[in-house]
């Protein structure tokens, strides 16, 4: 009885809190899809509500910004100023971060989608916007600094550079949900074979993992599927199989081993997230360090560059960190419920990695709005 | 299978929690002091619109990276002619941040032509000329200036932004511009947005002319 009501009250607040979420993704997609094309048709200006504190984000992000060219200016002649820069680049970076931006959706995403640390979350995300200064500043030593090319070229490569990164985003995604499709699916037809009764569970389950075999028929699967059945086989471990149990008592949850997780082939995974999400500059640092080499500062520019990169990591590493415990949280209230715990997990995964894929190809083919570059 | 459904609202949270940053507009990274001029044919139609973009000190120098002069720091309007050419062709892009209406309908414009940029004060000045596809005799024009996305800040000059030309007489005009981006930004962010109104994010910092003409 009392569980009962628990798990209504339960129910209810997941409901509601849903509700509220899918209003504002459904929103913000459509918005953000709209936003793309907002000369063609009827509809010249997209709509966009923001909230108070992303407007608040907004203008301190443009206070910041704009201090910084007459900062820059004002370093020339007064070493001092120097300081203030890194100080308001510092501010910029960690106000930058909170607004717009897919890097932190993509780590999120991927950390959701992976048994990740915290820990490994804040990593993650200094890495990803070092690589991003380095690349602002490598883009505008050599592009500008070394070989004096104009704007437009520079404008060039940061474009291929976006795409490369876009696409790395979505081939990405398209790995995660692939690999953690199987584990939903497995967890999944596992689920509905544990609620069947005895006698006819045998029947359904093998037919269950039948049809799911022959929907996801890539040898690993199949493999995976023997591991599963036979116990006896050796725990093969691919460095990217979480398998979610062993069938005597399905549908339980079972995180990898904690050995896998520190393997070498989880960093080798991690960084393919560094990658995708770092190598594409920010648009500010690429103005800002083209401004401070104009001023014989380029130096000052760099460090800028770099401290706004610590700035934007502290945020990220924040909304990772966020993720993770989200995750975790609702690993707690999955591992209450009977045989559908692992559906949960494996389907959380699932979306997280769809979510990656969707935002890769999203960015890729322009419906998600990103930063612009600043090719004009 | 109340768990899957369960799990289903869980997953939904988690990807709203993902994507929710991506729905906030970018903040400006160049500014543009703007001043317009709206042409009039001898018979009252508009037949275009003369736009004067003074970009602001940080795009300017960005712009103007690789460019090379016959001395130093010193740009002609010949030297400039290749970037004058990328601006108006990138502008394309993203419809000139100009929006005309006539009489509440929306109006095309053509290529650009008298495209050149000056180099004033240490800021770039872009000048060119948005003549209308078809040009119209309207009741009431408005021209909006603006970027939606809200990459690129406009505000229109101080002193006599907008100017009609050739216009007939009887013609009367209004001005309305944002204050200030990030004053506006405050007020209408704890005012209009936290009660669920629907609002125009870049509209926020539309300049916008209205003509009359009876």
């Amino acid at each position: 009885m009392m569980l009962r009501s628990n798990d209504a009250i339960r129910r209810m607040a997941v409901w509601s809190i849903l509700l509220v979420a899918a209003a504002i993704s459904v929103d913000g997609v459509l918005h953000a899809a709209l936003a793309q094309n907002p000369f063609g048709g009827s509809r010249a200006v997209p709509d966009q509500q923001v909230g108070g504190i992303i407007g608040w984000i907004l203008a301190k992000q443009s206070q910041f910004y704009r201090a910084m060219s007459s900062t820059i200016r004002a370093a020339k002649n007064d070493g001092s100023a120097v300081w203030t820069l890194l100080g308001i680049s510092f501010a910029y970076g960690i106000f930058h971060a909170a607004g717009p931006g897919h890097g932190k959706a993509v780590i999120s995403s991927y950390l959701v989608a992976n048994e990740e640390t915290a820990r490994r979350g804040i990593v993650l995300s200094f890495a990803s916007a070092l690589a991003q200064a380095l690349v602002a500043v490598v883009i505008v030593g050599i592009g500008a600094w070394l070989l004096n090319v104009t704007a437009k070229t520079m404008c060039g490569a940061e474009r291929v550079i976006e795409i490369a990164s876009y696409g790395l985003i979505a081939a990405f995604g398209a790995r995660l949900v692939w690999l953690k499709g199987g584990g939903f699916f497995r967890a999944l037809s596992a689920s509905r074979a544990s609620h069947a009764q005895l006698a006819p569970a045998l029947a359904t389950k093998a037919a269950h993992h039948q049809a799911a075999a022959h929907d996801y028929d890539g040898v690993a699967h199949l493999h995976a599927r023997t591991v599963h059945h036979h116990d006896a086989h050796p725990h093969h471990s691919h460095d990217h199989h979480h398998h979610d149990g062993h069938c005597d008592h399905c549908g339980h949850a079972h995180g990898p081993e904690p050995s896998e997780l520190a393997g070498p082939g989880g960093w080798k995974r991690g960084l393919a997230a560094v990658l995708a999400v770092g190598v594409r500059p920010c648009s500010g640092a690429i103005l800002v360090l083209v401004f401070a080499l104009a001023q014989g500062l380029f130096w000052a520019g760099a460090a800028a560059t770099f401290v706004m990169g610590l700035g934007t990591a502290i945020t990220v590493a924040a909304i990772a960190t966020l993720a993770v415990s989200a995750k975790s949280v609702a690993r707690r209230l999955a591992a209450g419920r009977d045989g559908g715990g692992a559906v949960i997990m494996r389907g959380m995964e699932f979306a997280a990695a769809g979510l990656v894929l969707l935002l890769g190809a999203g960015l890729l083919l322009g419906y998600v709005a990103a930063e612009r570059v600043t090719c004009f | 299978m109340s768990s899957l459904r369960y799990g289903i609202g869980l997953l939904t949270l988690m990807a709203a929690l993902l994507v929710a940053p991506l729905v906030a507009s970018a903040h400006p990274h160049v500014w543009v002091k703007a001043a317009s001029e709206l042409i009039y044919a001898p018979d009252g139609t508009v037949t275009g619109v003369r736009h004067t973009w003074t970009f602001d000190d940080m795009f300017s120098t960005y712009a103007l990276q690789g460019i090379e002069t016959k001395t130093k720091g010193v740009y002609t309007r010949e030297e400039l002619a290749p970037l004058a050419q990328t601006n108006v062709d990138s502008l394309k892009e993203f419809g000139f941040f100009s929006f005309a209406k006539a009489d509440g309908k929306k109006q095309k414009f053509n290529e650009p032509t008298d495209y050149y940029l000056e180099y004033k004060d240490a800021a770039l000045v872009l000048h060119f000329v948005l003549p209308f596809r078809t040009p119209f005799k309207s009741r009431q024009m408005q021209l909006e200036i603006f970027d939606p996305s809200y990459f690129v800040d406009f505000q229109l000059q101080d002193k006599d932004p907008i100017k009609l030309v050739n216009a007939p007489a009887a013609c009367t005009m209004a001005i309305e511009r944002p204050t200030d981006g990030s004053a506006a930004a405050k007020k209408l962010g704890e005012d209009n947005f936290l009660d669920g109104s629907n609002a125009n994010f870049g509209a926020m910092f539309a300049n916008k002319v209205t003509v009359n003409c009876p």
